[in-house]
């Protein structure tokens, strides 16, 4: 096997991390490019060159589609990302407290602090449960379904009863921020321009 | 509209052009200050093809690889017109207040 061949193999390998719709129209020209590009004797693609590849087949593997014209959907689900990075934050910087021996065994989850030795796993079940939330609101919102907004709006409401029940300042932080992210992403979901990409019947038409 | 955006509409303004010579032609328009790597090129090209702004406009086969060309579409040309229209009246609003700069100082 020749280093071209050696490399073209291995370029072939990362393109797999590019969904098989785009593999299928574009991956051999990707690669025309790819090999056009490469070095005399290059067998290896550079470390540089392969991030961009997997970052690219990730980022279409991940980004939802939303026509362009409909900006008030493509930032509120923007947001609710940001809401799911948040709460995995927040999870992440309780754990790793309480790994430091910090937080006296308690666990700050999204504003609520649990016992550790009976609901830490309860708690970062909840936690999981709630970045699933998100992304799954997320992904509903940008499909149109007319019920994830509904169910979003609901969850807003529900949340902002339930921010009165914080005792602690990080606790008020956390869950503040979580809520104003909320907030935001109600309000534009809301707005006018926001009405035509949803209907009823959850079925997306765009022209 | 993000810079890389710009300069891939750009590079098409002058006829369609397959990836490698968008990646050339980027290039040499930026002298060389913006690099396009083809997985972020790609990613590009298929984010404005699901916008409608740029489109296939043929196919070759060289050397026994595919080569596709693209193309700006109506909405493509419109929306790199704007946004051209849009940094130069920002220019030329940092240039007159330059020369105001200079004007007070010399």
């Amino acid at each position: 096997m020749t280093d071209r061949e050696r490399l073209e193999r291995r370029y072939r390998r990362l393109l797999a991390w590019y969904p098989s719709s785009f593999r299928r129209e574009s991956a051999d020209e990707l690669l025309a490019i790819l090999m056009a590009r490469a070095r005399d004797g290059q067998r290896r693609p550079g470390l540089k060159g392969s991030l961009d590849l997997v970052g690219g087949g990730l980022w279409m593997r991940l980004r939802l589609r939303i026509p362009e014209g409909t900006r008030t959907v493509r930032v509120a689900v923007q947001f609710m990302y940001a809401g799911a990075l948040l709460t995995a934050l927040s999870l992440a910087a309780s754990v790793a407290a309480l790994g430091e021996g910090r937080g006296s065994a308690r666990l700050r989850l999204f504003g609520h602090l649990q016992s550790l030795s009976v609901d830490i796993v309860v708690g970062v079940f909840i936690g999981g449960a709630l970045i699933a939330l998100w992304l799954w609101m997320a992904r509903a919102i940008a499909q149109g379904k007319q019920r994830a907004r509904v169910t979003a709006t609901v969850l807003f409401v529900i949340a902002t009863v339930h921010l009165f029940g914080n005792r602690g300042v990080a606790s008020m932080v956390v869950s503040a921020l979580l809520w104003s992210v909320g907030l935001v992403v109600v309000w534009l979901l809301w707005r006018p321009s926001s009405r035509e990409y949803f209907r009823p019947s959850g079925v997306l038409e765009v022209h | 509209m993000q810079e890389a955006t710009f300069m891939i509409l750009t590079a098409l303004a002058n006829g369609a052009q397959h990836g490698y010579g968008i990646i050339t032609d980027v290039e040499e328009i930026s002298n060389g200050r913006v690099r396009l790597r083809p997985g972020t090129l790609y990613t590009a090209l298929d984010r404005l093809r699901e916008d409608h702004l740029i489109e296939p406009d043929r196919e070759e086969i060289v050397d026994g690889r595919l080569r596709r060309y693209y193309r700006l579409t109506r909405a493509g040309t419109s929306r790199l017109g704007a946004e051209a229209a849009r940094l130069q009246a920002h220019a030329t609003v940092a240039q007159t207040r330059l020369k105001l700069i200079g004007g007070t100082s010399a």
